[in-house]
């Protein structure tokens, strides 16, 4: 099987902008992988190609890059299953961190986010002598599974459209952490974490489900959800995101609905004028354009159904 | 019988399908504030001789956003709503919000897959008499347009041809990802807004934003995130020679066609007028555009309409 492979190449060392190189692959099997190609390019035709691997089976996290546009592990990317039609396959560094030689990027910013989470266990009884063991059942464990899968290769981090309009955001691998020690029932530090992950931008996570390409297939984001759950039930609210939250479940418990104009008033603050200014120049171009949103909806049939089901469930609103 | 997961369409199969009558689900936004989207789509449902029976007492899906407060109350919710139309004798519920059909499919996932789950909502719902069989399956307009009624017969039906209008396809999240909770097309590599607008007359444009996130759900969290996302995106679309994009998102369209404007300082000016799913099919189909609430849009779509011959610009 014969095919291209067009590189990025750039050395932060020596280079301006980063160029392209095409290296000719005629030799592998059809079963090889793209780190299998990349792998024979380094040792048969440029050994200057640069990229991190090391296990070259899914384990160790190191080889991911972007693939023909979509961001994965190169040892668990057959080639037959990315070439486009002229035969080629474009590889570039993962997206959202910088590039420091070819396929190799900065990960600090990713380490860096995970680091501030103290990502080990802190357990109540941390000074004491230790007489018996931490014992956990095995539903709890259950739900620290998946998330123990992770290995920190940064595909979702890549994969991440907030990321990439603001690096701010903790990213999805990072609050999935969060949640592996937020849920253990071993830790004492719930509180702490919520709100340290708070405060690192979780309620920006925009529900895109880009993270669900996760190649551990881990799924971040059904984490993500559950920290938020826990940062309400911590009773970090105060903030545009768990307001939001809380304030469409409050018009959906009240008319069945999600009351558009009530829920943006609720998640900047009635009385938040400098907050509301902001907000204001989208709701001008709206009413220009002759949409306007009610300002007092019917609550819909039979809506005692719905304030059933919010109340039997206790499901908390603003 | 209970509804297939693995094939979420039953091509033409549903009872709903056969008697061309569907259990509409509108949701909140096409009822508030992008009430053209409603219009559009009844319009386009006359035009093409099917029946969409509004599930007027149903609650909004829980639109991404309760299951941040609650595990289970969207999912019992949405149960309520398939009672409905399943009382109705419907099997099939279509909506027109990608984020609706994400998190209504994933809703009835749950219910299904997981005995306990739907035990849970039964009881809840059997104290106002009502029960979920667990026979609705939940589809978005886009799939019903393909599936039911098909491509080929789309374009018969066209008396309007797009006349080459370079359209991109928005995508966006929730009617392609996660894959295991639609998995009607490949999220990835998604083609039928392409294939439609193809059918009508248009010419699609291809671009790396089509399926990435509008911002929509974080529009009020931070300043300056939905509109740098809404920038990033049509900044590709604009670059790709589009001059329009359609969207099968309310969300999705509130962003675009809000956003546009608060980005120009980072990403130039796009200025790329936004459609609505049936607004556009419903227009190559013949329906009078001045109908279709297109002036309803913040960047207007007059222009390009008039420049392809396809509405005068003052319907836009």
């Amino acid at each position: 099987m014969a095919y291209t492979l067009d590189i990025f190449r750039f050395d932060q060392a020596t280079d301006e902008v980063p160029h392209r190189d095409r290296v000719e692959i005629t030799d592998l099997p059809e079963t090889a992988t793209v780190l299998d190609a990349l792998e024979h390019a380094k040792a048969e035709i440029d050994g200057t190609i640069t990229f991190r691997r090391s296990c070259r089976s899914a384990i160790c996290g190191s080889c991911s890059m972007n693939i023909n546009g979509t961001t994965g592990l190169a040892c668990k990317t057959p080639v037959r299953t990315v070439l486009k039609s002229d035969r080629s396959i474009a590889i570039d560094p993962m997206p959202n961190f910088q590039p420091m030689r070819d396929l190799v990027v900065h990960m600090d910013p990713f380490w860096d986010k995970y680091t501030r989470l103290k990502p080990y266990l802190q357990p109540k009884d941390k000074d004491s002598d230790h007489a018996t063991e931490r014992r956990v059942s095995p539903e709890d464990m259950k739900k620290l599974v998946a998330v123990a899968n992770c290995v920190m290769c940064a595909t979702c981090y890549a994969l991440c459209p907030v990321v990439s309009v603001d690096p701010a955001f903790a990213g999805p691998a990072a609050i999935a952490y969060a949640y592996r020690f937020i849920e253990d029932v071993r830790d004492s530090k719930r509180k702490e974490r919520a709100a340290q992950i708070s405060d690192d931008y979780l309620w920006l996570c925009a529900h895109c489900y880009a993270c669900s390409y996760c190649p551990k297939h881990v799924d971040p984001h059904d984490d993500i959800i559950a920290v938020k759950r826990a940062t309400i039930e911590e009773g970090i609210t105060d903030a545009a995101g768990p307001r939001h939250a809380l304030v469409v479940a409050k018009t959906i418990k009240a008319t069945g609905m999600l009351h558009e104009t009530e829920v943006i008033q609720g998640t900047v603050g009635r009385f938040n004028i400098r907050g509301l200014i902001k907000v204001a120049p989208l709701g001008i171009r709206l009413a220009l354009a002759g949409k306007i949103p009610p300002l007092f909806l019917k609550p819909v049939p039979k809506v005692d159904e719905i304030r059933l089901i919010f109340n039997t469930l206790e499901a908390p609103t603003l | 019988m209970a509804a297939t997961l693995d094939k979420p369409t039953i091509k033409g199969k549903s009872k709903s399908a056969q008697m061309r009558k569907y259990g509409f689900f509108p949701g909140c936004v096409a009822k508030e504030s992008c009430k053209e989207l409603f219009n559009s789509t009844m319009l386009l449902a006359d035009r093409l001789g099917i029946e969409l029976v509004e599930l007027t007492a149903a609650s909004c899906c829980g639109a991404s956003v309760l299951n941040d407060t609650n595990r289970d109350v969207a999912r019992v919710l949405n149960a309520r709503t398939y009672a409905q139309a399943e009382a109705l004798g419907l099997d099939d519920v279509i909506t027109i919000c990608s984020t609706c059909t994400g998190h209504m499919r994933a809703a009835n996932k749950e219910l299904l897959e997981n005995e306990g789950h739907m035990g849970q909502a039964n009881a809840i719902l059997g104290k106002f008499g009502a029960k979920y069989d667990g026979t609705v399956v939940v589809r978005h307009l886009l799939w019903l347009l393909i599936d039911d009624i098909g491509l080929d017969e789309l374009k018969k039906m066209v008396v309007k041809p797009l006349n080459g209008l370079k359209v991109a396809a928005f995508y966006g999240c929730h009617i392609i990802r996660p894959e295991s909770v639609n998995g009607w097309e490949s999220a990835r590599n998604p083609h039928s807004l392409e294939d439609l607008i193809e059918a009508l007359g248009g010419e699609a444009v291809d671009y790396a934003g089509k399926t990435r996130c509008c911002g929509f759900h974080v529009q009020l969290e931070k300043d300056g995130i939905a509109p740098n996302m809404v920038g990033q995106n049509m900044r590709m679309a604009k670059d790709q020679g589009a001059e329009a994009v359609l969207t099968p998102c309310p969300l999705c369209h509130l962003a675009l066609d809000g956003y546009q404007a608060d980005s120009v300082a980072r990403w130039g000016r796009t200025d790329l007028p936004i459609f609505h799913l049936p607004q556009l099919v419903a227009l190559a189909l013949g329906v009078d555009p001045s109908l279709l609430g297109m002036n309803k849009h913040i960047i207007s779509p007059g222009l390009v309409l008039q420049q392809h011959d396809l509405a005068p610009a003052h319907v836009a």
